[in-house]
Parts: C-alpha cells; sequence; structure tokens
C-alpha cells in the first residue's frame, strides 16, 4: 500500500507541473459553461420543465458534466500505449507491483488535483455567478463515493484500450471510439432524461452512464430516493465487473509483449 | 538569406511530390488508416446524436430546424477538414521548437510554412471531409435549396474562408511556442473553441456574441456563413464578410508565424 500511495504522491507533483494546463482548461470550461447556459435557455425558451427538468436543474446537470469530463480524463491509455511501445513497461513487469494498481494510482494524482482545481470553482461560479440553487440532500453524501466509483469506472476504460496496445500500434482510433461512446452514451453532455424512453431503458443497465449520470443526478435530482440507491449498485457492480475483466484482459495481453533491446 | 522565389505551380508541383511519398509510407499502415478512419467516423458523428436527441424533445432551436442545423453541421465539418488535413503539422510545432529538430526547416530554399505543412498529410481526415460532402449534399437536397452556378462559387469562396479562420486559430495558438515553448495549453483552448462553431451564433448575447463574433471569430468558421445558403433573404450585415474574414486573418496569422520564426532561438538542446 505504502509503495502505490508514493505513486499518488509522485503523480500529484507531476500534476503541479502542468498548472498551466490546468489553468486553460478552466479558462475553456467556463467559455463552455457560457455557451451551455445560452444553448439551453434557447432550447427552454418559455417552458418551465421539459422532460420534468427545470432549466437551473438541465443547466447545473450540464455545467457539472463538461467539469467532470475534464477531472476523469486519466490518459492512461496514451500513457501506457507510449510505454508499450518505448518498452518502458518491461520495467514494471521486474518489480513486486500490482500493474493494474499501479496505473491506477499513476493517475490518481491528476484527479484529486483536477478535483481541487476545477470542481470547487466551477461549484462557487454556478452558485454566485449563474445564480443557481444547489440543493443540499441526503443523496448528496453517496457524492464523494460515486465520484470515486466513476474515477475508477474511466480508468477501466482508458486502462483497457490502453492495454490493446499489447497488440497494436493504432490506438488513436480505439480511443477516439471510447471517448465518443462514453461521451454520448453517459449522459455526459445531455441529460439522460432528454433520449427517448426506449433508448434510455437500455442505457440505463449500460456502463457507461454510470460514470456520469449516477453522480450527476446525485445532485440535480434531490427528490428521488431509491432510485439513486439502484444505479448506485449498477455503478459498483460494473466497477467490480471491469476491474476484473481488465485484469484478466491484461493477463493475456503481456504474454504476447516482445520487447527488442533497451 | 535570400529564398529562391518559385511560382505556385511549382509549389504545387513540389507539394504533390512530397505527400505522395508520405501516403505510400502511411499505406504500410492500413489497419491504422482503418482504426482511425472508424475513429474519425464516430467523432464526427457524436455532435450529430446530440442534435438528433435534442430535437426529439424540441422542434426548433433559435429558430433553425433539425434540418437547418445538419447543413450548418456539414458545413462546418467540411471546413474544418483543411486544418485537419493539410495543417495537422502544427500540433507537433511545440515539440519541434522543444527538441530543436525546428531547426532544419531554416535551411532549405523554401518557404518555410509551406515547407512545415508538407510534412504530414492527414488520412484519416478524408474521413470527415467525406462525410461532411455527403451531408452538405442530403441536406440541402432535403431543404431544397436552390442551386445556380453562382450560388455553388460563394459556397466554395465561402469554405475556403471558414476553412482558413479555423487554420488561422489553430495555427497562431500554436506558434505561441516560438516564446513559451509549452503551447499545449494555448493550443487546447483554441481546439476547444472549435467545438462551438456549429451553433446558431443568435443564441448569444453580450461579451460571447461580439467574442465569436470579432475577436475569436468561429462564427465564421460554420453559422455565419450557411446563413447565406439556408436564409439568403434575412441576412445581417456582418455576415456578408464571410468569405474575406479568413484571408485577412490568415495573413495576421502569417504573420504571427514570421515573427515567431525570426524570434525563435532554440532551446539549447
Amino acid at each position: 500500500m505504502r509503495s502505490y500511495l508514493a505513486v499518488v504522491r509522485g503523480s500529484t507533483m507531476m500534476g503541479m507541473v502542468y498548472r498551466f494546463g490546468f489553468l486553460a482548461a478552466t479558462v475553456g470550461n467556463v467559455v463552455y459553461l457560457g455557451v451551455a447556459y445560452y444553448l439551453w435557455k434557447s432550447v427552454y425558451g418559455d417552458a418551465t420543465t421539459i422532460r420534468g427538468l427545470t432549466f437551473d436543474q438541465t443547466f447545473l446537470y450540464v455545467a457539472l458534466g463538461s467539469t467532470l469530463f475534464i477531472v476523469l480524463k486519466t490518459y492512461v491509455d496514451w500513457n501506457l500505449y507510449s510505454e508499450i511501445r518505448e518498452g518502458i513497461v518491461a520495467i514494471y513487469l521486474v518489480r513486486p507491483i500490482d500493474f493494474q494498481l499501479y496505473m491506477l494510482a499513476s493517475c490518481t494524482g491528476f484527479f484529486l488535483l483536477s478535483v481541487a482545481t476545477l470542481v470547487v470553482p466551477t461549484i462557487l461560479l454556478m452558485v454566485f455567478v449563474f445564480q443557481v440553487s444547489i440543493p443540499l440532500s441526503a443523496p448528496l453524501a453517496l457524492l464523494p463515493f460515486s465520484l470515486v466509483f466513476a474515477f475508477v469506472l474511466t480508468f477501466c476504460f482508458d486502462y483497457g484500450v490502453g492495454l490493446s496496445g499489447f497488440y497494436t500500434e493504432s490506438i488513436w482510433g480505439i480511443s477516439t471510439v471510447k471517448d465518443t461512446l462514453v461521451l454520448v452514451l453517459s449522459g455526459a453532455l445531455i441529460p439522460l432524461q432528454f433520449f427517448p424512453d426506449t433508448i434510455r431503458d437500455i442505457l440505463r443497465w449500460l456502463p457507461f452512464q454510470a460514470v456520469y449520470y449516477t453522480p450527476l443526478s446525485l445532485v440535480t435530482l434531490p427528490d428521488e430516493g431509491w432510485q439513486h440507491v439502484t444505479r448506485f449498485g449498477v455503478q459498483v457492480g460494473w466497477m467490480v465487473v471491469l476491474l476484473a475483466a481488465t485484469r484478466v484482459l491484461y493477463g493475456r495481453a503481456v504474454k504476447v509483449l516482445r520487447i527488442a533491446g533497451g | 538569406m535570400s529564398v529562391a522565389i518559385r511560382s505556385p505551380a511549382e509549389y504545387l508541383r513540389l507539394y504533390f511530390l512530397i505527400e505522395g511519398q508520405y501516403i505510400k509510407a502511411r499505406l504500410h499502415y492500413r489497419a491504422d488508416f482503418m482504426i482511425s478512419s472508424v475513429g474519425m467516423l464516430f467523432s464526427s458523428l457524436a455532435t450529430l446524436g446530440v442534435f438528433a436527441v435534442l430535437f426529439s424533445t424540441i422542434d426548433e432551436l433559435a429558430g433553425w430546424s433539425f434540418m437547418e442545423m445538419v447543413f450548418i453541421y456539414a458545413f462546418y465539418m467540411v471546413a474544418i477538414s483543411p486544418m485537419q488535413i493539410l495543417f495537422d503539422q502544427f500540433w507537433f510545432l511545440r515539440f519541434d521548437v522543444r527538441q530543436g529538430t525546428f531547426l532544419k526547416y531554416y535551411f532549405r530554399p523554401l518557404n518555410m510554412m509551406f515547407y512545415y505543412v508538407s510534412e504530414r498529410f492527414d488520412l484519416k481526415g478524408l474521413t470527415q471531409l467525406v462525410l461532411g460532402v455527403g451531408l452538405l449534399v442530403y441536406s440541402s437536397l432535403r431543404l431544397e435549396l436552390g442551386w445556380t452556378p453562382g450560388r455553388l462559387a460563394i459556397l466554395f469562396v465561402t469554405l475556403l474562408s471558414a476553412s482558413l479562420v479555423q487554420i488561422s486559430l489553430v495555427v497562431a495558438a500554436a506558434c505561441s511556442a516560438f516564446w513559451f515553448i509549452n503551447s499545449w495549453p494555448v493550443l487546447s483552448l483554441a481546439w476547444k473553441m472549435r467545438e462551438f462553431a456549429p451553433y446558431p451564433m443568435t443564441i448569444f448575447s453580450g461579451l460571447m456574441r461580439i467574442t465569436f463574433t470579432y475577436i475569436l471569430p468561429i462564427g465564421f468558421v460554420a453559422f455565419f456563413p450557411s446563413q447565406l445558403f439556408l436564409r439568403p433573404e434575412t441576412v445581417s450585415g456582418v455576415v456578408w464578410a464571410a468569405p474575406f474574414v479568413g484571408i485577412g486573418l490568415f495573413a495576421v496569422t502569417y504573420l504571427v508565424w514570421s515573427r515567431g520564426v525570426d524570434a525563435y532561438t532554440g532551446t539549447g538542446s
């Protein structure tokens, strides 16, 4: 455990080096919030609710969604890919560490930093500039856990795609397909309520919505009760399944690795 | 240093020669091309998916119908393709500047920007271009837009101008590497702005509208020029600037690039 904590600390320090990157992400996100505000204002027009959501609920959802999108970028797929390509991965294979846990720890620092530098300012901006009230309710207690699980789920997607680097040198396409699927099917851009009912019933059980819709609805739908618990259960279930699946995948993929010299 | 004056025709011949070699080399990686093209297709269709979901609950967005939005988005896809296909090399400028590999571009009797962009031809971007053209044709048939030779000429000129706007914004952002080395923050910001281009600019007000029209004129990448074809009878004065904005902006960007090239002294590595 101590060695993984050291990796987390190391990746936090690495993140500090890229502070201008965080700054640019913050500026980009603020502009996006402005765009989203006008876009959804225009969508709502005179309507008070659409699909059971008020403008405030939808805007809060979309704003936190875009912030979460930046926070949940692990870049594990790209880092793993380049480490396989350059043969650096061989160093980890001889160390007495669990590779999956090591990779998870290596992106945790960035996650913690970006929660502090992005999520907190966004919430302040929502409350004080856009005057959106955030209701304090019982489901909020689940939020920290749900956020961490969403992070682990994203890690599983990215790690899985990164593992394909053992088989192919072409990762841009696979990674882009993954990003697009997650972005569209998770309700990251549009709340799932806006999807046609039949599609929504399918999406409900897929792992994608567990990344965005589950934590975001904890904030935006304070009146729902048991549905939160069900979604939380689905989230935990997928996390266990995907952690196990990527372990199996790693066990198979690492066998095809050949590194020339070095 | 005197640079040999070459005619545009000669540059064109050189370009085809260089890219021909590059494409031959890339075609060794057929699987990469296929997988990347699928990725490109997915990411291009994502925004359309979002529009489709949105329009399943509303009939129009700021007065624009779904099919009109498809037209604007198709225009956008075609307009950003030259940046993707021809100017992709600028994503690597920050590495070239840091590692010193940029120095080699000073030693050829060619226009430096030409030499630099000729290093890469992004094949997967062709997917976006083909999809964009297809959707442009499809949506204008569905909207029953009357195409005359004159209109088509305006379309060609406005697409050229719109793509120059997109190229200028990204290239200028990439050029910040000459002064700051790590241009990633500026570059990713400029790239993100592009995503807002297919939305109707009329939904914005105040500062955002001014910014998207005059300062970072992403309105000219798709929305303003599209109006010339969708609602030619109701366009405002600013829209008629669409065919010219790109050229002006590119001239400024070229100046920034030239200054950067002159200011660059290497990083010592």
